[in-house]
């Protein structure tokens, strides 16, 4: 890999000695089952609302050439995080191995200055209501299983992937299916110019959902009268 | 569906606009009442605008720490061990806190003509670091258009010293002098608002995707009619033009003037906080 | 400065990393090692191991294996069981969210017995004593009689392994009604006489090419997670093709390579066009054809001669260019497989349509090849003696003699069966069902009959939730949702079979019980002393011992250990290990394992050929049965048909003066279709089944509505953009929904998802979140959450009853429908059936059942057929 210009003492890329996970995935491979949103919410005990992981579709196309594009969506655990230099508190950090952008929930106040600074949506407040975890009213994101992973599994969302469209691995070894994946593929990341190294690469990403703000002028496939409903129930 | 979509909310919501609103207006007072040490014309609202400021002060950081999804954890922010000097709200924490201390040490010694300009001049000078430190807090956000430029923290000192300087008319009890100066600076500031409003809106109407859209949510619909309506032409034009006819040297047309700024503050503010978050909400 | 500020905020982040809970219980990350892909789970906030319990997933019928973590006695997390061949370690998102059945705060945990008129919905909560004495004193009274037909059971989804049957035998009924003709039964009646099985498995990893007729296999379907998975793996490790008919853009026509759009029913007529290019241009496999079928090369060609491109495309809309194209790239490509499932089939002759799909993958010699068109593989368990013998009388209702050769019934037809009095029914047992909802006419027909206490004067549900059938029992019997159960279970979802096992997570929650012991205690009710010669065949502790009695004498699994093997494992057998490398299932080796392929050629042994005869034809027969087929000097054992081979002339069909070789019948009510009509289609969304899922909360907040899909130039002409309300009218009634405008639909086609629209099924699935769960069950604070306020519109009563004469399947996609704006009057949400209009409906769609007046107008090719009258004597009942 090309030694690309080092902004951030944080970042991880080709540190010895130091992990640097990442997921890649192949949207050919991509069914859009929502099996890893469901699982994530059961991991979780994720609340109605909010998600860590998510999966928005767009048809493309005219009658009969028609096709259906997923994109599968989380944080993407960038290696230059916008949200860690945001949080006034630390409560958003990055970990040192292995490159997890993590939150301390006992400590985060609640500002939602990270989810002002996140180009991806990738966190959320979480509500005052859950089953039955107790972590209530901070903010909440996906952390890319930090406490599967360390147990030597992969997330759940790469678990349960029916296509095998998810797979995560460290960067930061050659010998990684990731690395293969990324080596070996054109792939694209979310919003490169924000400068955020993302951690999340893509395989055959659709523009329809790459380019920011595409949506406003395709009218997306949703009723509006969802969106105000959801709309209704912020504040 | 219709099918299954994920809908994603801003991240900050209008209150906090609110609070941009109150401390800024609280910073301004609080200048003006350390002004009178050196504007003699200044000086019947040293102790009235002190109060108003000291009063904001307090409306405002219950705001603002109400606005917390843990108010309580608060505290956390006063924590030197927990501090990340990399964000605006840290000094922004530094600064209100100190503000208030100041702002006691003020009001001890307010009786005393000499005693009280040491804490007024220190203190004047930490209120204008905290509409500084409101702009840097959207602007440091890379990812939103219209925040994420130089102008923020400036506007933002501009908006404080307009929007100070209408509640201040209302503070003083007709002295000319005084109406007289703070018509001054109202026209100054409103015009230097104006000034960069106009920038912002010419440079994110030619901006890029982000920009473009964002444009677009900032000058139509319901937030349009804030921005544009209530915070551009009613709440900066408008009173710009009445302070320059004679009218507005008028107390009544001052006044009026000052109402109008007043709801062009907010509006402004309101609108630059909320406008540039819409676009992103549909990045599903 | 900056830099200085972040490097000091760094070391200190280390000293806080290390003091946070999850660093501290971590071990160091592995080397160069690839993460595990499952078998193990763990608290995100205490990080402690979760239990590990392997079970069998029901929350649809594809039956997973899955494994399922508990947390402090809670079901918190289900995945894939990664020792399961089929299901290698994944789950779908149903199957994710399958807890929810369990921890539905609606969910019923305790007896309760009507109190107000029926379906007013005041309870009583009863003890289990008093319910069973209830039942077993309704039961004993008609039994008393002599009447036991009279007890009737209608089941949905039955996965009990042989628990119902045997009750209703038990009891000496044969009033056994399933679901299945709401469901693909056409596919099975075009199968099933044609090789055997009443399912393909195709072999989607290994081939090249892909036809799919009208299923949505990435959705719904048999069998979504296991097929889908190789799908994935098809199309990107092994560079496939895949080819969707589909009147919507499903999300399988939305990842093919290629979505055509078919009028609805037509599918039959594009394959058999496809035969006819294959035929014509000689590119068919000759030998297989002739060695393996009962027809010859010459007489497909002369059968397939008038069924031209140009013919199909007048009915389908398909391109007569498109369709010679894809027939010689699916023939000429191999190994090349196809895949059906309710496209093709819920329409009038739907069996034909099938049969004539299955025609290309034989032609063309892809059966029971690697990456071809394989035969389903299953396993099967015995039952635990003594078993009770099958009741002599017959039932009409399941076996209505109208569809003789309609083998799995058809059941959408009951409701007017019994309106005309063809059975007398006194005590009515639904089991997993839900007709008032998922069936045609909907409330309109089976809300009208079951409410009525003169047809069906008791009515017992065992359900777990307040359906809207249950809703209108008299009594309900709390079962247990799937996690809570013993049951035996397999599925042909791969091509390994498999036994597996369902075991409960936990003790049932509240007072309800697994189903097969209320099954007990009924008829140890019924019969306490044993001198009905009932209790005996009821003989067992408890779910576990009566699976034991399933499983102890297996062999093979008997030697593995049995039931503690099933017990650990959830499955059996282990092929091999999950590969993280590759997702895979490898051997020792590390190569991934490899199936068994042409089952058909598998050759007899010495013993079974000792005694046995070769006919003329090659056919072996021994003992008057057909037991293989002797070809170029070996004895092999064929096809599971009554002559070993594949039967493409279907000759019991022509007894009934259907035709017996493939062919294709327009919907006549199709042919003259108005300008301004459309049909309208229903179908599934990947995250809900049919009825059960609208109250599990992450699925519903997936998906909770079901706009009615349109081409926008159907919405232009009726002037309607998404969100809009239209009226949707056919000839039984009509609804008012939302539009839904899309790019992936037919023009004259109206598509509605089903799954939505609930009146009943508890608080979430009907927005009555301010109410408090009333049955016992516990709160979920997360419902507070709730953000949609739209729970969509149910349009089955809208759709009349259509019975397929030869399979028994309702025609789902056949409804013309006219659409409009919605007028003043209409509001969100309006559905209206008209009883009148469904009773002519079904008295309309038997008039094409061989009996009928219509039958012999559909079938001028049969002329010389001898009339429904040649037939009187035989015996009714499916003819294989």
């Amino acid at each position: 890999m090309s030694e690309e210009l080092r902004t951030s003492s944080i970042e991880t890329r080709g540190v010895a000695g130091k992990k640097r996970y990442a997921m890649v995935i192949d949207t050919r491979r991509c069914i859009g089952c929502m099996a890893c949103q469901v699982a994530c919410k059961a991991e979780y005990d994720t609340p109605l609302g909010v998600n860590r992981t998510w999966v928005p579709y767009k048809v493309v196309g005219t009658y009969p050439v028609v096709k259906k594009q997923f994109l599968p969506r989380l944080c993407n655990h960038c290696d230059d995080p916008p949200c860690v230099r945001a949080c006034p508190v630390e409560a958003t950090y990055k970990s040192d191995d292995g490159g997890f952008v993590l939150q301390r929930y006992e400590r985060c106040i609640g500002c939602r200055a990270c989810m002002a600074s996140c180009p991806y949506n990738a966190r959320f407040m979480l509500p005052a209501s859950r089953t039955y975890t107790k972590i209530t009213n901070v903010v909440d994101k996906c952390t890319f299983c930090f406490h599967r992973v360390a147990q030597g599994l992969v997330p759940a969302c790469v678990q349960t992937c029916i296509g095998r469209a998810r797979v995560f691995g460290d960067l930061n070894d050659p010998a990684s299916e990731v690395s293969y994946l990324v080596a070996r593929n054109a792939t694209q990341v979310l919003r490169p110019e924000q400068g955020t190294k993302p951690h999340v690469f893509y395989i055959g990403a659709d523009r329809n959902h790459t380019e920011f703000g595409r949506d406003i002028y395709r009218r997306p496939d949703v009723l509006e009268g969802d969106r105000a409903a959801f709309q209704r129930t912020r504040a | 569906m219709g099918d299954y979509v994920v809908f994603h909310d801003v991240a900050w919501h209008g209150v906090y606009a609110l609070y941009f609103f109150l401390i800024g207006i609280s910073a301004a007072l609080y200048f003006f009442s350390a002004l009178s040490f050196y504007r003699e014309e200044f000086k019947p609202l040293r102790a009235t605008s002190f109060y108003g400021a000291f009063a904001l002060l307090a409306v405002a950081g219950l705001i603002l720490v109400g606005d917390l999804s843990q108010p309580l954890r608060f505290v956390n922010t006063l924590n030197p061990g927990y501090w990340n000097m990399s964000s605006p709200l840290v000094w922004g924490t530094i600064l209100i806190v100190l503000y208030g201390l100041v702002s006691v040490w003020y009001f001890l010694k307010l009786g005393d003509e000499k005693a009280a300009k040491l804490p007024a001049v220190i203190g004047a000078v930490i209120a204008l670091g905290l509409p500084i430190y409101t702009g840097f807090d959207l602007a440091v956000h890379q990812a939103r258009p219209v925040w994420n430029t130089p102008l923020m923290p400036v506007l933002f000192v501009a908006l404080s010293l307009v929007s100070g300087a209408a509640v201040a008319s209302f503070l003083a009890k007709g002295e000319a002098r005084l109406l007289g100066a703070l018509r001054q600076i109202m026209l100054w500031t409103t015009g230097a608002t104006a000034v960069m409003v106009l920038s912002l809106l010419i440079t994110t109407a030619y901006g890029g995707s982000s920009d473009e859209l964002t444009y677009m949510f900032m000058t139509s619909g319901t937030i349009g009619g804030i921005f544009v309506g209530l915070g551009i032409l009613g709440g900066t034009a408008v009173p710009l033009v009445l302070l320059l006819l004679p009218f507005g040297k008028e107390r009544a047309g001052l006044l009026l003037s000052s109402v109008l700024i007043l709801v062009g503050g907010l509006s402004l503010r309101y609108s630059i906080l909320m406008g540039p978050q819409i676009v992103q909400t549909f990045f599903s | 400065m900056l830099d200085k500020l972040k490097m000091t905020r760094r070391t200190f982040i280390k000293v806080a990393g290390g003091t946070t809970a999850a660093a501290a219980a971590a071990p160091r990350l592995l080397s160069a090692m690839e993460q595990d892909l499952g078998g193990k789970d763990f608290s995100p906030v205490d990080l402690k191991e979760r239990q590990a319990i392997p079970v069998n997933c029901h929350v649809c019928n594809i039956q997973d294996g899955a494994i399922a973590y508990v947390e402090n006695g809670r079901v918190v997390k289900l995945e894939g069981n990664p020792e399961h061949v089929s299901t290698r370690g994944r789950l779908c998102a149903k199957g994710n969210a399958g807890m929810w059945y369990s921890y539905d705060p609606d969910r019923i945990l305790y007896p309760l017995k009507r109190v107000g008129a029926r379906g007013e919905g005041k309870w009583k909560r009863i003890t289990w004593d008093e319910a069973l004495n209830e039942v077993a004193g309704k039961i004993k009274e008609v039994l008393d009689k002599g009447e036991p037909n009279e007890i009737m059971l209608k089941y949905g989804r039955n996965r009990s392994g042989g628990a119902i049957d045997r009750f209703m035998r038990t009891l000496g009924s044969n009033t056994i009604v399933n679901h299945t003709s709401v469901c693909e039964s056409s596919k099975k009646i075009g199968m099933e006489p044609t090789w055997g099985p009443d399912i393909e498995t195709p072999d989607f990893a290994n081939t090249k090419y892909v036809l799919n007729f009208g299923s949505n296999i990435l959705e719904a379907a048999y069998f979504h997670n296991p097929l889908s998975q190789r799908i994935a793996e098809g199309r990107v490790d092994n560079n496939m093709k895949i080819v969707t008919f589909d009147v919507r853009l499903s999300n399988t026509a939305g990842f093919s390579d290629e979505w055509i759009p078919v009028f609805p029913g037509t599918d039959g007529a594009v394959a058999l066009a496809m035969g006819h290019v294959i035929l014509r241009e000689d590119l068919q496999d000759s030998e297989f054809i002739e060695n393996w079928t009962n027809v010859s090369v010459k007489e497909l060609k002369e059968h397939y001669k008038q069924y031209t491109p140009e013919w199909a495309e007048k009915l389908s809309g398909v391109p007569a260019a498109a369709i010679e194209r894809i027939a010689r790239e699916f023939a000429q490509t191999k190994p090349a497989t196809l895949f059906t499932y309710r496209g093709p089939c819920k329409h009038l002759y739907g069996s034909y349509n099938e049969k004539a799909c299955m025609m290309l993958p034989i032609m063309t010699g892809n059966v029971e090849k690697r990456g071809g068109y394989c035969l389903p593989r299953g396993m099967g368990w015995p039952q635990p003696q003594p078993e009770p013998a099958k009741p002599g009388k017959d039932s009409y209702l399941s076996h209505p003699p109208d569809y003789p050769l309609a083998a799995h019934k058809v059941s959408h037809l009951t409701p007017f069966f019994l309106a005309d009095g063809k059975q007398k029914i006194k005590i009515y047992f639904t089991y997993q069902d839900n007709p008032v909802y998922t069936n045609p006419g909907s409330v309109a027909v089976w809300g009208k009959v079951m409410r009525d206490e003169k047809l069906l004067p008791y009515f017992v549900s065992m359900s777990s939730h307040m359906g809207e059938e249950t809703a209108l029992a008299d009594i309900i019997l709390p079962d247990c949702p799937y996690l809570e159960r013993w049951e035996p279970e397999s599925m042909p979802n791969s091509l390994w079979p498999w036994l597996g096992i369902r075991q409960p997570v936990h003790a049932y929650l509240g007072e309800s019980r697994e189903n097969r012991i209320i099954l007990r205690d009924i008829i140890h009710k019924v019969d306490p002393d044993g001198s009905r010669g009932m209790k005996k065949f009821w003989n067992f502790k408890d779910g576990e011992d009566y699976m034991r009695q399933h499983f102890d004498n297996i062999p093979g699994l008997k030697e593995a250990g049995g039931m503690n093997w099933l017990k650990k494992h959830g499955v059996w057998p282990v092929y091999g290990k999950l590969d993280p490398k590759s997702g895979k299932v490898t051997d020792k080796t590390g190569r991934e394992i490899k199936a068994d392929y042409g089952l058909y050629k598998k050759e007899l042994s010495d013993a079974d050929m000792a005694g046995a005869v070769v006919d003329k034809n090659g056919t072996i027969t021994k003992n008057g049965k057909a037991i293989g087929v002797k070809r170029g000097g070996r004895n092999y054992v064929g096809f599971p048909t009554g002559n070993r081979l594949i039967n493409v002339r279907v000759e019991h069909w022509a007894e009934y003066g259907f035709n017996p070789m493939p062919t294709f019948k327009q919907v006549p009510w199709h042919k003259d279709i108005k300008d301004d009509d459309l049909i309208l289609t229903t179908f599934k969304l990947n995250v809900h089944k049919q009825s059960r899922t609208a109250a599990v909360k992450w699925l519903a907040e997936i998906a909770h509505s079901n706009p009615a899909w349109m081409n926008p130039q159907t919405a232009k002409k009726i002037g309607v953009k998404t969100g809009d309300l239209i009226r949707v009218e056919s000839k039984v009634g009509h609804m008012v929904t939302k539009a839904y405008v899309t790019e992936g639909i037919h023009p004259k086609v109206i598509a509605i998802a089903t799954a939505f629209g609930h009146w009943e099924y508890g608080r979430l699935a009907t927005l009555k979140l301010k109410e408090k769960p009333q049955w016992g069950g516990q709160d979920d604070p997360d419902l507070n959450n709730v953000w949609w306020d739209d729970k969509g519109v149910h349009p089955n009563a809208i759709i009349p009853v259509v019975a397929d004469p030869i399979g028994g399947s309702q025609g789902w996609y056949d409804t013309v429908v006219k659409v409009t704006k919605a007028g003043p009057n209409d509001k969100y949400g309006d559905v209206q059936g008209d009883w009148q209009k469904h009773y002519e409906a079904y008295k309309e769609t038997i008039r094409y059942a061989y009996t009928g007046d219509l039958h012999r107008k559909m079938h001028p090719e049969m002329a010389s057929w001898a009339g429904p009258e040649s037939l009187k004597g035989k015996a009714p009942g499916g003819g294989h």
